[in-house]
């Protein structure tokens, strides 16, 4: 039997939930929603069935603030599905200061709901008048944010376009992976909101080249085309002792800022740095970061050594400038083909953050599960969400999961086929590190 | 016969059936009166259906509510029953299918409805609060807002006290004046509720997958865990000394005879193929039915043994169970709207 879907529908108050609710249950869409609303609205349409539920939020016994559900809804839910005007989607709004994770949880930790139901997508409102007011204030209003797979930037013609941009890069910075829509009155595409597979991350791969930006641990990049040989990497003095580096072949006509190899030079960032001495040798590696020592006063210089004529990158961890870095071959500076400053993707310090992790070769199942549940155990609550679409070793299908906090849920989906296998991860949440996450998901490797 | 399968048929003799409905809709709720001369049963698509248990002849059929019915009561002489369901208001009909009075609920639905075994009063709830009425339908009292819903009503036998369940543990609430309310606390979503019949314990089913009761004279409490799936589904005998439960495929019994069932290991019932949903003890002679998700029926004989001695098979998910008084017929039905009665030896 097929599951129903279930969107759950946030925000605070103003923000024009219960106008989308309308809006929803309005259009001519051919489907019988059950809505369960959390205050008794005027709300009286043929073609929804609406109910009325206090949010009871239930803390499972074992006292685990992550585990607690909505109470109200299993028990209503499981009511329904002996009608015999069944529904096929259900919409749960919930009230304006709600933390949307025991609606999300309910999905996951009851056993009837999780057969009858699956959640479809959390879909959050976003005053963009007032948000700004709750961001900073309210924790309610960073998570409802965080746990979206659909942000609707509501009521945009009351702010200037700059400042639109502002907010949506401001909760995209909090959350790399919802899709982001704009509104006035809650008009957005209904096909936006409903039957969306908020775990679909095929769909945010596929529309969104942005797809999670990553905050790179290196501030430039620079590509040279390099002879076969010996060069000098010269540094002057800069702010920290010892600066990182990770030099890479490219393939030809590749920049080192594309995204493809600055992805690997952030995954070769996650591994232990291997100290160097000036005048000691340097080559470019597919290990890890170089850690330059550079705590000796005046003009250090560290020995590159080039293997094969070709293109190169060159990320450092602070920018050139800081420490008037030059690549010099015989004396004579050699200047990149090409360079890009590395800006952090936001102004604000969030706590709240999305990671991305890509990952070409199979996954270990049974180490993938291992450190899943370690991290889970340890970090549980300040993961909010987690998103995946794996390649496991021994598996001819994609194998995708989601989860909210500890609990999470993963099946078999369709066969690879021609498509090229990798694997993408996604955490959202408070304090993640990421290369920590990357370090871990990299062991994870058959 | 679907799903008969070698195993379930460990059980050598399958029951007879008196008769076998097809009512079209779910079936949600089931009461038998007590003198044995009607049942009736709820259904998804608000209709209520009274039946002659002997031959399943239909004896009313009345519209009782908007959405699906929720609860089904027969008053102890036989004579009306009442019904609520996904609607805000419950119903006290005639036995003949008049209706004779609404319970107003106060907004949301009625998920609940007990009619007492003695004192003429019928109890409702309706979100976080239970309503008092008389046989008439007149309101008594009506409770300040529990903890949170009512998740599940019980009667003691003498219908002077009245145990409501919910997020938190189970309210007492005597019926007249000098009794103290009760809270038996507990921190947890309890879903499920039984009195026994001697009125010494209550035990509560709970969302986290446990079942919890309470001894009332000295007011210990126990935790029975271990099961893998939240008990929806429990039954004392008429002795009041074996409690069944459901949470799995296996049904469990504790034994309270002796100083169990604490310390104890349960009997554990193995037949079915699918979680058991329904349990019911006859009234005599110590036989307990149980229903499942794979649509069997089995019939057990605790205190002999436990493998089960009789089986049946429904079209679905079996959603209730209900004995004759006199122990001569089962009343099993499912979630696609069948009813059954069986012959029982």
């Amino acid at each position: 039997m097929k599951k129903i879907p279930v969107t759950v529908l946030t925000g605070f108050l103003g923000s024009g939930k219960t106008t989308l609710l309308n809006r929803i249950l309005t259009e001519n869409h051919g489907k019988r929603i059950a809505v369960i609303e959390n205050e008794f609205g005027e709300i009286g349409i043929d073609q929804a069935l609406v109910i009325d539920a206090d949010e009871e939020v239930f803390e499972m016994n074992n006292g685990c603030i992550c585990c607690t559900v909505r109470g109200d809804l299993i028990r209503i839910l499981g009511s329904l599905m002996k009608r015999k005007d069944k529904f096929d989607h259900v919409l749960v709004e919930t009230t304006g200061m709600a933390d949307p994770s025991p609606v999300a949880q309910t999905f996951f930790v009851d056993d009837d709901m999780k057969n009858l139901f699956a959640l479809d997508a959390i879909v959050t409102l976003v005053d963009a008048k007032h948000v700004h007011l709750h961001l900073d204030d309210s924790n309610e209003c960073r998570e409802q944010i965080a746990f979206a797979d659909v942000l609707v930037l509501n009521k945009t013609d009351l702010v200037s376009p700059a400042e639109v941009d502002a907010i949506e890069r401001r909760v995209r910075s909090m959350n790399g992976v919802a899709r982001v829509l704009r509104s006035v009155a809650a008009d957005v595409p209904i096909a936006d909101v409903l039957d969306v597979g908020g775990f679909d991350l095929d769909r945010a791969v596929a529309t969104k080249p942005t797809f999670l930006d990553p905050e790179y641990p290196f501030e430039w990049a620079g590509t040279f085309e390099l002879e076969e040989g010996i060069y000098d990497l010269s540094l002057g003095d800069g702010p920290d002792e010892v600066m990182d580096v990770v030099i890479l072949p490219l393939p030809s006509g590749a920049a080192a800022h594309d995204r493809a190899p600055a992805d690997r030079a952030l995954r070769l960032w996650a591994h232990e740095a291997g100290r160097v001495q000036p005048g000691a040798d340097l080559a470019p590696s597919e290990v890890g970061p170089s850690a330059l020592d550079v705590a000796a006063k005046g003009p250090k210089s560290f020995r590159l050594r080039i293997p094969a004529a070709g293109r190169y990158g060159l990320y450092t961890e602070h920018l050139p400038v800081e420490y008037g870095l030059a690549l010099l071959r015989g004396g004579a500076a050699v200047a990149p083909i090409a360079s890009e400053e590395v800006t952090a993707g936001h102004t604000h310090d969030e706590d709240v953050t999305s990671v991305g992790i890509h990952l070409e070769g199979a996954i270990d199942g049974e180490r993938l599960n291992r450190w899943l549940g370690a991290l889970l155990r340890e970090k549980g609550a300040d993961i909010f969400r987690m998103k995946g679409i794996l390649d496991i070793h021994g598996s001819d299908k994609r194998f995708v999961f989601q989860g909210v906090h500890m609990l999470f849920d993963g099946r078999e989906d369709r066969p690879w086929g021609a498509e090229p296998r990798a694997s993408d991860l996604v955490f959202i949440g408070k304090n993640l590190d990421r290369a920590e996450l990357t370090r871990g998901f990299e062991r994870c490797r058959a | 016969m679907p799903g008969v399968t070698g195993e379930a048929a460990r059980a050598k003799t399958e029951l007879r059936a008196r008769f076998r409905l097809a009512t079209g809709a779910y079936v949600s709720a089931l009461d038998v009166a007590r003198d044995g001369s009607l049942g009736v049963v709820g259904l998804g698509d608000g209709r209520a259906l009274g039946f002659d248990l002997r031959t399943g002849e239909e004896l009313l059929s009345v519209n009782a509510h908007d959405g699906a019915v929720l609860g089904v009561s027969i008053a102890p002489d036989g004579q009306r029953f009442a019904t609520s369901g996904q609607d805000p208001a419950a119903k006290i009909w005639a036995r003949g299918g008049a209706l004779e009075r609404e319970l107003p609920g106060g907004g949301g639905w009625v998920e609940r409805v007990a009619w007492a075994p003695a004192g003429g009063r019928v109890a409702t709830a309706a979100g976080k609060r239970v309503r008092l009425w008389t046989a008439d339908g007149a309101p008594i009292v009506e409770t300040e807002p529990l903890a949170s819903t009512v998740t599940a009503l019980a009667w003691r036998r003498d219908g002077a006290v009245l145990a409501a369940a919910c997020y938190g543990g189970v309210h007492l609430l005597p019926v007249g004046a000098g009794d103290e309310t009760r809270h038996l606390a507990w921190k947890g979503s309890l879903i499920s509720l039984a009195w026994s019949p001697d009125a010494r314990v209550v035990a509560c089913g709970s969302q986290d997958a446990s079942v919890h009761f309470w001894r009332l004279a000295s007011g210990m409490d126990s935790q029975m865990t271990g099961y893998p799936f939240k008990p929806k589904a429990l039954a004392w005998d008429a002795d009041s000394k074996l409690l069944a439960t459901s949470g799995d495929a296996v049904v469990t019994v504790w034994d309270f005879r002796g100083k169990g069932p604490e310390g104890s290991r349960p009997l554990r019932l193995e037949g079915h193929k699918g979680l058991c949903t329904c349990l019911a003890f006859s009234p005599r002679k110590g036989v307990l039915a149980s229903g499942a998700e794979d649509t069997s029926v089995l019939l057990w004989e605790p205190r002999r043994g436990e493998r089960p001695i009789r089986f049946a098979f429904l079209e679905d998910e079996v959603t209730a169970l209900g004995w004759h008084p006199e122990h001569h017929t089962l009343v099993g039905a499912d979630a696609a709207g069948t009813v059954c009665g069986w012959e029982i030896g």
